[in-house]
């Protein structure tokens, strides 16, 4: 185990910074790519029409609230 | 709940269908072709179970990362399976073979906003071939349908579908019965 020092407690805080910047990052290109599913999903149901369609037009509707969702709780908690 | 062989299907229809035309065959790929997006999601919801462990193992000191983090990375992880179960079944679900009482109909989408449909008359079918090849498709009963069609039109290929001999009979016998009726 490391003592814990003035230049261990930098590094620690610079490093977190830095994991919660690739974290949002993350986030931010999975909010994006949940929105092309929406896009997706709706070319999909109109080309085939199923009974599940609508199912399935709400998950990628969730999907995409959850990851926006998830930027702002992050952005908050981290 | 989610045939990959359908026999005329009920509350089902397709863009660009005629008002007289009926859906006599809706085919998918084969359940088990979906095993390898599967085994990925099922190996990724291991993963924040297996993490710790290995870093224990490794001896890494984790101990100033706050336990918020490993919260995180983990909700991180599960969306990540979540994308990958729902595309791998988007693309099942969405992929199929049609074959209604006039065409042949190819849907494909093949990445993310692209879409391919291929149509092709009943009538110009000339020939219709099935193939089941390897331990896989022998165990499941499934495999490759190659239709050739008649002139320049492009020749159809439906992978992966279950009974391939009885979907190329069937093509062949709907095929037949449109040649050979009157009004033609």
């Amino acid at each position: 185990m490391t003592a814990l020092t003035f230049d261990n407690i930098v590094n620690s805080a610079i490093f977190l910074l830095f994991v919660k910047g690739a974290v949002l990052l993350i986030l931010i290109f999975y909010a994006i790519f949940a929105l092309l599913i929406i896009r997706q999903v709706d070319l999909m149901v109109k080309t085939l029409i199923t009974p599940v369609s609508p199912v399935l037009k709400v998950l990628a509707i969730v999907n995409a609230t959850v990851a926006i969702g998830l930027i702002i709780l992050v952005w908050g908690v981290l | 709940m989610f045939p990959s062989f359908v026999e005329n299907p009920q509350n089902c229809s397709f863009e660009g269908q005629d008002a007289d035309e009926k859906i006599l065959l809706l085919l998918r790929a084969h359940p088990i072709t979906n095993l390898s997006w599967i085994i990925s999601a099922f190996l990724l919801v291991l993963l924040p179970f297996l993490i710790p462990s290995s870093l224990f193992f490794l001896k890494v000191d984790t101990s100033f990362l706050p336990p918020l983090y490993g919260l995180v990375l983990a909700v991180i992880n599960y969306l990540l399976v979540a994308v990958i179960v729902f595309e791998g079944f988007l693309y099942w679900y969405f992929n199929v073979f049609l074959v209604t009482d006039k065409n042949i109909i190819d849907v494909d989408f093949n990445s993310i906003l692209f879409k391919n449909i291929d149509m092709a008359p009943l009538k110009n079918i000339e020939d219709v071939s099935s193939s089941i090849s390897g331990l896989m498709q022998s165990i499941f009963h499934y495999g490759n349908v190659f239709i050739q069609t008649a002139g320049a039109a492009r020749n159809f290929e439906f992978n992966n579908v279950s009974q391939p001999d009885r979907v190329a009979d069937f093509i062949l016998d709907q095929s037949h019965k449109i040649n050979n009726s009157p009004n033609l």
